[in-house]
């Protein structure tokens, strides 16, 4: 049996890389917004599937973009458990992967099945959307969105490989 | 009557169901349909050439009478055909989903013998890509499939025909006997497998369809004067609206042309910011408050890459990126070039941040609160405004000789920046520089009423310093600028009315616009004189000429953007949404005056 006190160090390594990641990407996202490169807005379409008042659906969208990047920190996690090792270019690798898997199926396709207020392709006039699809690769969202996914969880994913602690 | 295999534009009904739209002349055929969404390349454009750009028909195969309607209160036509055998009523529809599991795109087409038995065809020709790329046949499930790249059409059909393919396309002779039932269905795909609905899910989905239709008009709440129009002009608008962004296309159409055989031939198929204001006015008379939620918070979406800057139009999805170019189609009656993509996207014109102030004004009006972020966002455009309003453009009506200081530019510079300041009295926009928004405003007017008055005309021109007017002007009364009821705007409808006016309809101006050819009148300019006299208390004389410009709609009831005032025959992109926006606007200011 393991001593529990590193499990538990190695957990909060894993959060606490989660959450610094998280807050770099988000910054990094929200930087790439305001020079008007992107219009991805992550907090927005994560809170108004639970609101459709905008300024709290940030708020909680915020929220739970930090639990979300987190519990893909704890993911990572058991990944480098898995393989033994972890490091700073492992994490970024995995965040790469992350990143087109989100743009291609989390927010592109599994996102608006379950999103009241998303659109899909397939909505029609007897639906009223209100928040625009992402689209392939994001790319409804501005034509650098992908690439700016892809730099903000490469970053992410070094971040977490970096702080982890086997 | 087809001349040269074309079909008046007068003679096209619009179906839709919020992604796509078809256009169905009285003779029966789908000459127009693009797929998956409005905007995307078309696999029917008989419209735009007749022998390749693809149709599909169903009539009579001996001659015939058409009459139309749509179901009452839906955006699904009715065509009843009569012969020498006897008549066939023909239902046409964009299905809704319902529920079930539904092809990605269908236009179901149910055929009832009325009386006798009438000689019946059908005929599916598709052309893929703008009629680039032709069609590879299959048979799946009994049904020929057609097939390019990623879009994939089906045809099912039940009691009209055996099938046969031949030049491209595939067809069938029947008769149809008095109470007999047909049902010929058009299932599609794009980058997915194909459905085929069975006959029963086919019927339920026309009827919910129907049933939708009815149930959203019963929903909405136009109490007034010339309610069949106006609800008529709430359907098109609605079948216009691109559900999966909230967007809302000019028409369903690209290159009908403004004259025949004239090179003014545009595509529509984009969403403008200078008609969302309208779009926002109209859905809270029409008390559409779901889709002015949705169309305002598309707006601030997708000018959020460009902002302060803001975009002439936009993309369905929300995308910037358009270019201009031609197509290698004949085009309407020989009306060359076919474009897609518009070119006016590269242009300047200024009073579409007055209709995006206006849009937010009656946003916030209609009790719906304006966020920080996006109050943040309007006050950086209200700032730009400031520093923009001195500048030339090329003005509503996209002129390509331009820039030149047009009167309704400035005029809309003023509203921007005076609901910006209204807005920030309000809490719904930080007022940091609300006192320098204020006073932008008072020198803008200052320059309108200085500068942009002439009064060799006793009128507003239409430039800054120039001696003519344009039909735009009349929209100073609408968007509230001055006093309505003043010696000002009077002279200037009394200017516009000498000078543009063609009997019950307007034309835009009569100066170069850098675009060789001439146009018909813009019906909207027309609606916009029955708003401007209402609003100038000349209440019996805008009553009067509106009564007779509904009567100009076509059997159906939708406008295309202008009319020869010779002919009565309809130009340019059909239906359009601007025209029907006007319409509810004009049926509006006269009821609340009245």
């Amino acid at each position: 049996m393991r001593d529990p006190e590193p499990i538990v160090s190695t957990l909060w390594s894993h959060l606490a890389g989660g959450f610094i990641g998280t807050m770099v990407l988000t910054t990094m996202v929200r930087a790439a917004n305001e020079m008007g490169l992107t219009r991805m807005d992550i907090a927005l379409l994560l809170g108004t599937t639970v609101s459709d008042n905008r300024r709290r659906a940030k708020a909680i969208g915020y929220v739970f973009h930090f639990v979300i990047g987190m519990v893909f920190a704890l993911l990572y996690g058991v990944f480098f458990h898995a393989v033994g090792y972890s490091s700073w270019w492992l994490g970024a690798l995995l965040g790469a992967v992350q990143a087109v898997f989100t743009a291609t199926v989390l927010l592109n396709a599994i996102l608006p099945v379950v999103h009241p207020r998303i659109a899909t392709p397939d909505t029609a006039a007897n639906e009223v959307a209100l928040v625009e699809p992402p689209g392939f690769l994001m790319l409804n969202y501005g034509r650098n969105t992908f690439l700016i996914t892809l730099a903000a969880h490469i970053v992410y994913g070094a971040i977490v490989g970096w702080t982890a602690r086997l | 009557m087809r001349v040269d295999g074309y079909a008046p534009i007068e003679d096209y009904a619009l179906i839709g169901d919020g992604r796509t739209a078809a256009l169905v002349a009285r003779d029966g055929a789908i000459d127009w349909l693009c797929l998956p969404n409005m905007d995307s390349p078309s696999v029917f454009a008989a419209i735009l050439d007749a022998s390749r750009g693809g149709a599909f028909v169903v009539q009579p195969s001996i001659p015939f009478d058409s009459s139309r309607r749509y179901v009452p209160n839906t955006n699904v036509l009715e065509t009843t055909f009569t012969t020498a055998r006897g008549s066939v009523r023909v239902i046409d529809a964009l299905t809704l989903p319902d529920g079930r599991l539904e092809p990605m795109r269908e236009i179901v087409r149910s055929l009832e013998g009325l009386s006798g038995a009438v000689p019946m065809r059908w005929h599916f020709a598709p052309r893929f890509d703008y009629a680039a790329a032709s069609p590879r046949w299959d048979t799946r499930n009994g049904r020929p499939v057609a097939t390019s790249g990623a879009v994939a059409m089906a045809i099912s059909s039940w009691n009209a025909g055996a099938a046969s393919q031949h030049d491209d396309a595939v067809g069938a002779d029947f008769e149809l006997e008095s109470g007999a039932r047909a049902l010929l269905a058009l299932s599609t795909a794009y980058a997915e497998p194909l459905v085929f609905p069975t006959r029963q899910a086919l019927e339920a989905r026309l009827a919910y369809t129907i049933s939708f239709w009815q149930s959203w008009v019963a929903g909405r709440g136009y109490d007034g004067p010339w309610r069949d129009p106006v609800t008529r002009s709430a359907l098109v608008l609605k079948a216009l609206i691109f559900a999966p962004s909230g967007a809302s296309v000019a028409a369903p159409t690209t290159s009908l042309p403004e004259e025949i055989g004239g090179e003014r031939n545009w595509d529509y198929r984009f969403c403008w910011i200078r008609d969302s204001s309208f779009l926002i006015d109209a859905l809270l008379e029409l008390n559409c408050y779901d889709e002015t939620r949705s169309l305002f918070w598309w707006f601030m979406q997708a000018t959020a890459i460009t902002e302060p800057e803001l975009h002439v139009l936009y993309r369905l999805d929300g995308g910037i990126g358009t270019t201009e170019h031609d197509l290698p189609l004949a085009g309407y009656r020989g009306s060359r070039p076919v474009r897609v993509g518009n070119g006016a996207l590269e242009q300047r014109q200024l009073d579409i941040y007055g209709a995006l102030f206006e849009t937010a004004w009656l946003y916030s009006e209609g009790k719906h609160v304006i966020d920080r972020d996006t109050g943040r966002v309007l006050a950086r455009i209200a700032d730009y405004v400031c520093t923009i309003w001195q500048g030339p453009d090329s003005g509503i009506w996209e002129v390509r000789n331009g820039p030149f200081h047009f009167t309704h530019s400035k005029v809309m510079c003023w509203l921007a920046l005076d609901r910006a300041g209204r807005l920030a009295d309000r809490g719904e926009l930080p007022a940091r520089h609300r006192d320098r928004w204020r006073r932008e405003a008072d020198a803008i007017r200052a320059f309108v009423e200085g500068r942009c008055w002439s009064d060799a005309l006793g009128s507003y021109s239409r430039i800054a310093g120039s001696s003519d007017v344009d039909a735009s002007l009349l929209m100073l009364p609408i968007v509230g600028y001055g006093d309505p009821r003043g010696g000002r705007i009077a002279g200037t409808i009394d200017a516009v009315t000498r000078s543009l006016r063609h009997g019950d309809f307007v034309y835009r101006y009569r100066a170069d616009d850098g675009v060789p050819g001439g146009e018909g009148c813009f019906l909207n300019c027309s609606f916009w004189l029955v708003s401007a006299l209402a609003r100038a208390g000349r209440v019996d004389e805008a009553t009067s000429l509106m009564d007779r410009l509904v009567a100009r709609a076509n059997d159906v009831g939708l406008y295309a953007e202008e009319v020869d005032p010779n002919s009565g025959a309809f130009l340019g992109n059909h239906p359009q949404a601007l025209v029907h926006l006007a319409l509810v606007d004009a049926a509006c200011a006269i009821r609340n005056r009245s």
